[in-house]
C-alpha cells in the first residue's frame, strides 16, 4: 500500500486509463501517485473531479469558478465561470464530452473540438450532473427532478422527470433504462425511462452521498447506512417490489463513500471512522484491506481492472492498495 | 470529534448597513479569517478568496413538517466550504433585505452534514433607526428579522433623537423581548461583542446579562416581580388609563397606533416541572402553534435532575439538552420565551404552568 498525508480534504481519489491514481484536493491541487503535483486552482479548492475523457489526467471544478483538465505534465484551463463555483462534473469516455454545473446551467464541453460549447438552463441549481453510457445523453439532479438533455443538441425541451423534493446526486443504470437519484431526503428517487414510472427507494439513516453501479449494471451500491446498501436493477422492474441487501454492517460507523466493479461483483466501500473494506458479493467474502481508523473517507475507486483501490480522507489521509478479492 | 464552525446569519433590510458591516469583518484586523456568503456579489468592494456568491434557493423538505423549508443553496456551499477546512475560523451568511429568516436558520438544524459541521452562532439583524420604524409597519420580513434575531444592531442612531431611540428599541422589545440590543453608527459596533458570542448557548446569554428574559425596570416588556424591590405605582403614568396590571407590556408613545402582529411572551415558574410533562407540552405547542411560532428559548429546572435543560426552536424544531448543573447557592427556576403569532399568553402560561411537578 502507498499512502500520503496532504495536509488537505480529499475531493476525489480517481484511476487514470492508465491506472495511475491522482487525487484532487480541498487545497485546490491534483496529486498523482507517481509524485507529481498540478496547481489546479492556485487559491481555491477543488469542489468536484472526474476522469478526462481522453483516459489521460483529471477534470476538476473548483471554487474559483475554473474548470481545469491536470495531467503530470501540468493543468490547461477549460472554462472560467467568473468566480461563480463549479458544483459538479462528469466526462463521457465514449463521446469525449464534458459537463459542469454553474448554478443553474449545466454546460457542455468537447474534449476534441474547442468551438463545441451547450449551455442547458433549468429553474433551479444544478446539484449533479452524469452522462449514460454512450455519453449522449445528460442528466441533471436539480429541485423538484432531474432533466434529461441530449447532450449534443444545443435547441431542445429535455425530458423531465418529476418528484418533490431536492435531488442532490445522480447516476444512470449502465443500460441505460433507469435513472436514480440521491435526495436531500435520506432516500433514493428513481425513474423507469421508458414510462417515467417512479420508483421510491428509502429506508437510509443518513443521506446518501456515493452510488456506484456495479455487475454489468445488475446491482446498484449506495452509502448512507451502517453497510452498503445494494439494490438489485435486473429485469424490466429493476429494484421495484425486491428489498435491499445491507453488505458489511457495522453498528459503530457508517458508510459514506462506495465504489463498485464495472463488470465484477466486487464492491469496496470507505467508511466515516476512516476503514475501508472490499467485499465479493458473489462469494460473501469481505476483507477489511484498511482496518486502522481515521478521518472520515471522502474519495474512493476502485481502479478501471478492479485490481487498486485509491482512497482519500477528510484530513488528507490518502492511498493507493492492491485488492485482491 | 470535528470541530463545528460557528456561523452568524446576518439579516436585515436593504440600506440598513449590513454591507458596512461585512467591509469591516472582511478588512479589519481581528485576528480571525471569515468565510462571508453573500447575495449579492457587488456589492462586497472587497477581492477576497473566502467571499461567495450563493442564490437565495429556498426548498421544502419532504419530511411532513410544514415549515420545513431551508435554503438548498446554503447546504451546499456549506458542503464546498468544508473542503477547505483550516483556511477559515468563522463563517458569516449574508441574506437579501427581504429574505425570511426562517429557512436559513432551520438550514442549520435540519441538513445533518451541516449540523454536524457548523452551528449557528447567531442570527444579527441590521436596523436602521431612522426607517425601521417604517419598515416594520410595511414589511412582514422586517417583523420577523427582528423577532428571529439572538441580537439587534441598531444603526444610525446619530441620524434621531434619544426619544426616537427609546421608542425604536421600546418596539423592538416589543417584537423580540430576548435579543440584547447594540447601539451603532456607521455599523461601528465592536465585532468582538458580535460574532463568535455563542448565542444560542441560552447559559452563556443568562450569565453575560442576567437580565435579558427580563428587560430593565422602566423598559417596555420588564416583568415585577419580587425582585424589582419597589412598589408599582410610579408606573401609571400614563396620560390614559386603560388598567393594566402590573404585568402589563408598557407600550411606547407609537405602541398603541402600531400594535405588531408578532410579540415575544416569557413564561417562568419558582417550582421545579416534571420533565416527561414539560416535553409533551413543548411538543405539543410546537406541532400546534409551530409555523406561528418564530423562535422559542428556555431554562427549565427539571425536578430530579441536577442539571439545567436549556431549550430552543425555530418553528417546530426543537433542540434541548441537559447542560451545566445549577449551583448550590442559585435561585433554581424555569424561564421559556415564545416569539411568534396569535401566541395566547394567557394558555402558555397556564400550560407551562401545569408542567410543575
Amino acid at each position: 500500500m502507498t499512502a500520503f498525508a496532504f495536509d488537505a480534504y480529499v475531493t476525489a481519489a480517481l484511476f487514470e486509463r492508465s491506472g495511475r491514481a491522482a487525487f484532487a484536493l480541498g487545497d485546490g491541487t491534483v496529486r498523482f501517485e507517481t509524485g507529481e503535483t498540478v496547481e489546479a486552482h492556485p487559491n481555491g479548492s477543488v469542489q468536484c473531479a472526474a476522469p478526462h475523457p481522453s483516459g489521460e489526467g483529471v477534470v476538476t471544478g473548483g471554487d474559483d469558478g475554473r474548470l481545469v483538465w491536470s495531467k503530470a505534465d501540468g493543468a490547461v484551463e477549460l472554462a472560467d465561470a467568473r468566480g461563480r463555483w463549479i458544483d459538479a462534473v462528469a466526462a463521457a469516455p465514449e463521446t469525449g464530452l464534458i459537463a459542469y454545473a454553474v448554478g443553474k446551467e449545466a454546460r457542455v464541453l468537447d474534449a476534441k473540438d474547442a468551438a463545441f460549447a451547450r449551455v442547458f438552463a433549468h429553474e433551479r441549481s444544478v446539484a449533479d450532473l452524469a452522462f449514460d453510457a454512450k455519453g449522449r445523453k445528460l442528466a441533471c439532479a436539480t429541485y423538484g427532478g432531474a432533466a434529461v438533455w441530449f447532450a449534443r443538441i444545443a435547441e431542445q425541451k429535455p425530458q423531465t422527470l418529476k418528484w418533490a423534493g431536492s435531488h442532490v446526486g445522480v447516476v444512470w443504470s449502465p443500460d441505460g433504462k433507469f435513472l436514480v437519484t440521491a435526495m436531500q431526503e435520506n432516500a433514493l428517487h428513481g425513474w423507469r425511462l421508458s414510462d417515467a414510472k417512479d420508483m421510491r427507494m428509502g429506508g437510509y439513516p443518513a443521506k446518501i452521498k456515493s452510488l456506484s453501479f456495479l455487475a454489468k449494471g445488475m446491482l446498484l451500491a449506495t452509502s448512507g447506512a451502517n453497510g452498503a446498501v445494494v439494490w438489485q436493477f435486473t429485469g424490466n422492474n429493476g429494484p421495484m417490489g425486491k428489498e435491499a441487501a445491507e453488505i458489511g454492517h457495522d453498528e459503530s460507523a457508517m458508510v459514506t463513500r462506495v465504489s463498485g466493479a464495472p463488470d465484477k461483483t466486487v464492491l469496496a466501500a470507505g467508511l466515516d471512522d476512516g476503514r475501508l473494506w472490499v467485499a465479493d458479493l458473489k462469494t460473501s467474502k469481505l476483507e477489511r484491506v484498511k482496518a486502522e481508523k481515521g478521518a472520515a473517507v471522502t474519495a474512493l475507486s476502485l481502479s478501471p481492472k478492479a485490481d487498486r483501490l485509491a482512497w482519500g480522507d477528510e484530513d488528507g489521509g490518502a492511498g493507493v492498495l492492491a485488492v485482491a478479492v | 470529534m470535528t470541530q463545528q464552525i460557528p456561523v452568524t446569519v446576518l439579516t436585515g433590510y436593504l440600506g440598513a448597513g449590513k454591507t458596512t458591516l461585512l467591509n469591516r469583518i472582511l478588512t479589519e484586523d481581528h485576528g480571525k479569517r471569515y468565510a462571508v456568503i453573500v447575495n449579492e456579489f457587488g456589492e462586497i468592494g472587497v477581492d477576497n478568496d473566502l467571499v461567495v456568491g450563493a442564490d437565495e434557493e429556498v426548498f421544502e423538505m419532504n419530511n411532513g413538517c410544514v415549515c420545513c423549508t431551508v435554503r438548498g443553496d446554503l447546504i451546499r456551499v456549506l458542503s464546498g466550504l468544508m473542503k477547505r477546512k483550516g483556511k477559515f475560523d468563522a463563517i458569516v451568511v449574508e441574506t437579501t433585505g427581504l429574505a425570511d429568516p426562517g429557512p436559513v436558520a432551520q438550514t442549520f438544524f435540519v441538513d445533518d452534514e451541516v449540523k454536524a459541521r457548523t452551528k449557528l452562532d447567531s442570527v444579527t439583524t441590521v436596523v436602521d433607526a431612522k426607517h425601521v420604524e417604517a419598515r416594520l409597519d410595511d414589511s412582514r420580513e422586517a417583523r420577523e428579522q427582528i423577532a428571529f434575531a439572538d441580537q439587534i444592531i441598531l444603526n444610525k442612531t446619530d441620524l434621531v433623537s434619544e426619544a426616537e431611540l427609546a421608542r425604536v428599541e421600546a418596539r423592538l422589545r416589543g417584537l423580540n423581548p430576548l435579543a440584547p440590543i447594540h447601539r451603532a453608527q456607521r455599523s461601528n459596533v465592536p465585532l468582538g461583542t458580535i460574532l463568535g458570542r455563542n448565542a444560542f448557548d441560552l447559559e452563556r446569554i443568562v450569565d453575560l446579562q442576567p437580565e435579558f428574559l427580563n428587560p430593565a425596570h422602566g423598559e417596555p416588556g420588564h416583568v415585577h416581580d419580587e425582585h424589582c424591590g419597589h412598589d408599582h405605582d410610579h408606573d401609571h403614568h400614563h396620560g390614559h388609563d386603560h388598567g393594566h396590571d402590573h404585568h402589563h407590556h408598557h407600550e411606547g408613545a407609537r405602541g398603541h397606533a402600531h400594535q405588531d402582529d408578532i410579540k415575544g411572551v416569557s413564561l417562568s415558574l419558582e417550582r421545579p416541572v416534571d420533565g416527561n410533562k414539560f416535553t409533551a407540552w413543548i411538543d405539543k405547542v410546537l406541532a400546534d402553534q409551530g409555523p406561528d411560532i418564530l423562535r422559542a428559548k428556555g431554562i427549565v429546572d427539571v425536578k430530579g435532575e441536577d442539571r439545567r435543560l436549556v431549550f430552543q426552536a425555530v418553528h417546530m424544531i426543537l433542540e434541548g439538552d441537559l447542560q451545566q448543573p445549577w449551583k448550590s447557592d442559585e435561585r433554581r427556576w424555569s424561564r421559556a420565551v415564545f416569539i411568534g403569532r396569535n401566541l395566547d399568553a394567557a394558555k402558555l402560561r397556564e400550560g407551562f404552568e401545569a408542567c410543575a411537578a
